[in-house]
């Protein structure tokens, strides 16, 4: 509509208005980009000169064992993290969409470890899951009688007590999102399914997912990115251990170039987890049209 | 049936408050603790120092003797420098896009959104480079700049106000001889307080958070952050568990105030942009 319409404005106002932008998307987001991925055919260690390397940071991150753990450690922590945040956020959604009294209270309250750092969050569950003095292990122990494992420090468990502390820390912002969506579903639909005497039950399934889906994906997406940042959480929880057990990819650029050195190493390793997230983001949006619908 | 229904939804309720906000309140109550009790078995739930005369011995100790008031103070510069700047940044930006027309507005705006989904990782090792080629290890800048001038967030939140706004006044204001730059300061930038602060809150909050680039730029104790602080009073003294989280409440409690004063804009910030910075 205002396509048609005069401007008072002159194109090369808005390119002046957008320097600060502009600026900040080259030197920070596009140019580092873009200098990494020529940094990945380089063995740069900060001390000597880079030299040209073609493909060898990426033949030796293949033919490394470590490196498939870490990426099975990155998607194991994505899917429990996505499927996680989803489900526990829908859940605390719906309850909190409930008409009671206080529940302003409650969704403030839930989403208080939102706001808190992650430094701060690992340092509490640190000492919460230590082994026979932290506060699990004693409830356990001593309530319920049972030996549990030393969370962080077995293998078997410390990805999965990791991913699930994060899932803790960010499903009160999951909450905000999915209960936008409930509130933007018109009321209509589930009186007009009382009245046709569907149960609450077949109301949850036949209109809120249905129509819930354009907020779902929404979701989804953001929470397939918010996968991927665990650097803070995992820095302060287990430095990546017990051997490796919790080293992700972003975790390993860290590792690999500012506890090694290793720049053009850790730029490939970068550059795998641009792909991965790539080749995500890109089969999220081709599934989109058989489970998203956007007419009410 | 429906007092049942309301019993069960409480209780819910009251369940789900305990599992969120329990560990909190289980660290602030264990750092008025002594280091031996804090390992007692069964845990004390009244904590030894509550009420005496020593009761703030750990706050004490940590903010002056482990420098913790330096750290405080340190992450409140850095987030509020890099929160300002985000909010000049933004909101120019979100005047443009919203309110301008000019040839490759959808790309650079397509650009700002995919950039939002990179983790930071995969860019840092190209910038600490550049910070380095800059002299700029072991300031404040490397901390500050990157977040002044990225934020998606933001420019979303500014967009989608300013797109709103009638155009009669855009009319008014140009035709009272009002140039771009006073139009947009003196018209639409003011008429965005809600946005402003809270764009504010939440970069306030990330910045003060941020992990990452604190520790790979600052090595002198002195310009440590609090998160930087806390990690690595973590890895030194590891076994003073009564001074950690003493500590981990000082970094979340000014966050923690801010939020629940002004928790109305967080959440609507939110729920408007579906983003958090």
């Amino acid at each position: 509509m205002q396509k048609k319409l005069c401007t008072w404005f002159r194109p090369y106002h808005a390119w002046l208005f957008l320097i600060p932008t502009l600026l900040g998307l080259f030197v920070f987001r596009l140019g580092p980009m873009v200098a990494a991925s020529i940094l990945s055919f380089t063995n740069w260690d900060i001390l000597a000169k880079p030299k040209w390397v073609g493909l060898n940071n990426y033949q030796e991150l293949f033919s490394d064992p470590i490196y498939r753990e870490v990426i099975i450690n990155t998607f194991e922590f994505s899917l429990i993290y996505v499927i996680g945040v989803i489900i526990f956020g829908l859940l605390l959604a719906l309850i909190v969409n409930s008409k009671v009294k206080g529940v302003t209270f409650f969704r403030a309250a839930y989403f208080t470890p939102v706001v808190t750092s992650a430094v701060a969050v690992g340092i509490v569950w640190n000492w919460l899951l230590s082994p026979h003095y932290g506060l699990v292990n004693v409830i356990l122990e001593n309530v319920f009688k049972l030996s549990p494992p030393a969370w962080l420090g077995e293998r078997s468990t410390v990805l999965v007590v990791v991913a699930v502390v994060q899932l803790w820390k960010m499903s009160g912002y999951y909450m905000i999102l999915f209960l936008a969506g409930l509130q933007d579903i018109p009321r209509i639909y589930y009186e007009a399914a009382q009245i046709d005497g569907a149960s609450k039950w077949d109301s949850f399934w036949k209109i809120t997912l249905p129509l819930l889906s354009p907020t779902t994906f929404f979701v989804f997406t953001i929470a397939i990115i918010d996968s991927f940042k665990n650097f803070e959480i995992i820095y302060t929880m287990t430095k990546g251990g017990p051997s490796n057990a919790t080293t992700t990819l972003v975790y390993s650029v860290y590792v690999n170039a500012f506890v090694f050195y290793r720049m053009g190493y850790a730029s490939a390793v970068a550059y795998i987890l641009l792909i991965v997230i790539g080749i995500i983001t890109i089969i999220n949006f081709l599934l989109k049209k058989y489970w998203v619908n956007y007419q009410y | 049936m429906k007092i049942f229904k309301k019993i069960l939804i409480y209780t819910l309720l009251g369940i789900i408050v305990i599992i969120m906000i329990f560990p909190f309140v289980w660290m602030v109550i264990n750092s008025f603790n002594s280091e031996e009790s804090i390992f007692k078995i069964p845990p004390k739930i009244i904590p030894d120092k509550l009420f005496k005369k020593d009761m703030f011995e750990n706050y004490i100790t940590v903010l002056r003797d482990y420098n913790f008031l330096r750290y405080s103070l340190n992450s409140f510069i850095v987030a509020s420098l890099a929160s300002i700047g985000q909010i000049f940044t933004c909101s120019m930006a979100g005047f443009a896009f919203a309110r301008m027309r000019f040839r490759g507005k959808t790309i650079v705006f397509a650009l700002l959104l995919s950039t939002m989904m990179i983790p930071v990782q995969v860019t840092i090792v190209p910038e600490f480079l550049l910070m380095m080629k800059l002299g700029w290890l072991d300031t404040f800048a490397p901390l500050i700049i990157p977040s002044f001038l990225v934020g998606t967030f933001g420019t979303f939140l500014y967009k989608e106000f300013f797109e709103n706004i009638p155009r009669d006044l855009e009319d008014a204001a140009a035709i009272d001889g009002a140039g771009p730059l006073t139009m947009f300061l003196r018209v639409f930038f003011p008429l965005s307080i809600v946005q402003t602060t809270t764009l504010f809150i939440i970069a306030f909050m990330n910045n003060w958070n941020d992990l990452l680039r604190p520790v790979l730029y600052i090595n002198s104790t002195k310009l440590m952050t609090i998160t930087m602080a806390l990690t690595q009073f973590q890895s030194q003294y590891s076994a003073r568990w009564s001074y950690l989280l003493t500590g981990a409440v000082l970094s979340i409690l000014p966050l923690l105030i801010i939020y629940i004063v002004l928790q109305r804009f967080v959440m609507e910030g939110i729920t408007h942009t579906g983003l958090k910075g």
